[in-house]
């Protein structure tokens, strides 16, 4: 892809997909957090 | 000088003194709290956008550009790593830092530590390393500041200097950390659009990234290669690990990022806070990689390589958004060196001053104390800067190395794992610190093909782990601090802090 070569293209593409899944996976398994969130403060 | 770049550089000056002044002044609660932790009011897009600016220095605009410029595409390791960085930190010890610090009742990073870690000896280390690596890191800032002023105003090196000098401390002086997070929070879109605007410019310059990487095939291959120039650093899996970890697990181990943590105005914080850090990094960290890359064919002839985006931006925008760009890069440097500053006076006034020399201390002497710390470290910073300046690069990998292995242990095993004790986390913190400091200092990187990250936290690590078990009768984690732990680690309305 852009003319690199596969092991570049994979270092450029291939961790920010990671770290897509992984904040996708995150969000995901903690979604039973809200049952903290009473009394909060007025933050935004 | 471009005049019009001057009114965008005094503009921009401007709308952060603002900022500053208006969060300093909704932050009046007179506690400590106030000043420290902004009240722990600090909601998810403010606590992604400041840990993120603050974690991103000048370094994103010197140090990734050239090592861009370089060694191509090898400089995205870095990136790779940095990607996760925030979402990594918040998602491990995001909610139960909060929860617990808030529990013990401290204020600093160094506090924590030692609430968690009962031992002066912890604090007393800890705090003398943090006040010395983070004066590093400071310098960075200055240099890169220095550097880019003088490149905007052409006032000779030691001029430009004593001015970015002068407005980073006048700017630090403003107030606490709401002040800091809030200009952070503006600093961080500057440095968004700032960047793309330039990696747009750069793209447009070259006939898009297909077209220029093949330009740099026939000029050197081997900087479109995972492995450096010349493939310096063909089959170093080490350094490239070691490239990865700095900026993402490492995060977790710098005191003037965790502290993001303790700020956030519920636990929970942590859960968008971590979503937005990685669409924000999405956007910004790999731009000034690819700039530098670009700049081989923009400017080929280039002397400086830390000078590579300036540069690039001067001669591909037009005067305005070169202003805008010049803005950007002070927003990266300042919102770093804001943070640096006042989490360095905050810890030699509360963790060393007040803790070891006088504990009665009034609130305005520790005010005191914190001010002339900042005015110290900017007067040695300025000398050494001007006296035998180091690159931008290699400071920051140095001061961030040392801090990652240093504390990344220490501040997940302090709500991870409960059998972590006393003695376990001064010895990680002893031998993070000296492996990671000697691994650079003798130059074991090359001769080893590991990065000093990863020799630090191997030491850390396992220092951690192997002391700890190995005094556990001698030296148990107290009851108290194990119920708070667990109460850290349970998911509901937090008791009262004890």
């Amino acid at each position: 892809m852009f003319d690199l070569p596969l092991s570049t293209t994979l270092l450029v593409f291939g961790f920010p997909a990671f770290w897509i899944l992984y904040t996708f996976g995150f969000l995901f398994l903690t979604r039973n957090w809200r049952r903290e969130e009473s009394n909060p403060k007025d933050g935004r | 000088m471009s005049s019009t770049v001057l009114i965008f550089l005094v503009l921009y000056f401007a709308v952060v003194l603002g900022i500053g002044f208006w969060a300093m002044r909704r932050g009046a609660g007179g506690d400590l709290e106030s000043f420290l932790l902004g009240g722990r009011r600090i909601g998810p897009l403010v606590t992604a956008l400041t840990l993120q600016s603050t974690s991103m220095s000048g370094f994103m605009f010197l140090g990734a550009g050239a090592l861009g410029y370089v060694e191509g595409y090898w400089g995205l390791w870095y990136a790779a790593g940095d990607i996760g960085g925030g979402v990594v930190n918040m998602s491990v010890i995001g909610r139960r830092m909060r929860k617990l610090s808030e529990l013990t009742g401290s204020l600093t990073p160094i506090e924590y530590l030692e609430k968690r870690y009962p031992s002066p000896a912890i604090r007393l280390i800890a705090g003398g390393l943090t006040v010395f690596m983070l004066g590093s890191y400071v310098l960075a800032q200055f240099i890169a500041g220095g550097k880019g002023m003088a490149l905007v105003t052409g006032l000779p090196y030691s001029v430009a200097l004593l001015l970015a000098v002068g407005i980073i401390l006048l700017y630090t002086y403003l107030g606490g950390y709401l002040a800091v997070a809030y200009t952070d929070f503006f600093q961080s879109l500057v440095m968004v659009i700032g960047v793309l605007w330039i990696l747009t410019a750069a793209l447009v310059e070259v006939g898009g990234l297909g077209a220029a990487n093949r330009a740099i095939a026939e000029l050197e291959p081997s900087l479109l290669s995972i492995w450096g120039r010349d493939l310096g650093y063909q089959g170093q899996w080490g350094v490239a690990l070691g490239a990865v970890l700095i900026f993402s697990v490492g995060y977790m181990g710098w005191p003037h990022v965790v502290t993001r943590h303790m700020a956030m105005s519920r636990p929970t914080t942590a859960r968008k806070a971590g979503a937005y850090a990685t669409f924000w990094n999405l956007l910004f960290v790999p731009a000034p990689y690819i700039v530098g890359i670009l700049a081989v064919l923009i400017l080929p002839e280039l002397a400086d390589p830390e000078m590579a985006i300036f540069a690039v931006a001067q001669k591909l925008l037009p005067a305005a958004v070169t202003g805008v760009v010049m803005a950007a890069i002070m927003a990266a440097i300042m919102s770093t060196a804001d943070s640096l500053l006042l989490q360095t006076g905050s810890i030699a006034a509360r963790d060393l001053y007040e803790r070891f020399f006088d504990p009665n201390a009034s609130q305005k002497r520790m005010v005191l104390v914190s001010r002339l710390m900042v005015l110290a470290i900017g007067v040695v910073g300025y000398l050494v800067a001007l006296i035998q300046p180091p690159t931008v690069f290699q400071v920051v990998i140095f001061v961030t190395s040392v801090l990652g292995s240093a504390f990344f242990p220490a501040y997940v095993c302090a709500v991870w794992w409960r059998r972590a004790n006393t003695p376990g986390a001064l010895a990680s913190i002893i031998a993070g610190a000296s492996v990671s400091f000697v691994w650079q200092l003798i130059g074991l990187e090359s001769a080893s093909g590991l990065h000093p990250m990863v020799a630090g936290l191997t030491a850390s690590i396992s220092s951690m782990i192997v002391v700890s078990l190995a005094t556990q009768k001698r030296s148990p984690v107290p009851q108290r601090i194990r119920d708070l732990m667990t109460e850290a680690a349970r998911l509901g309305p937090a008791a009262e802090p004890s």
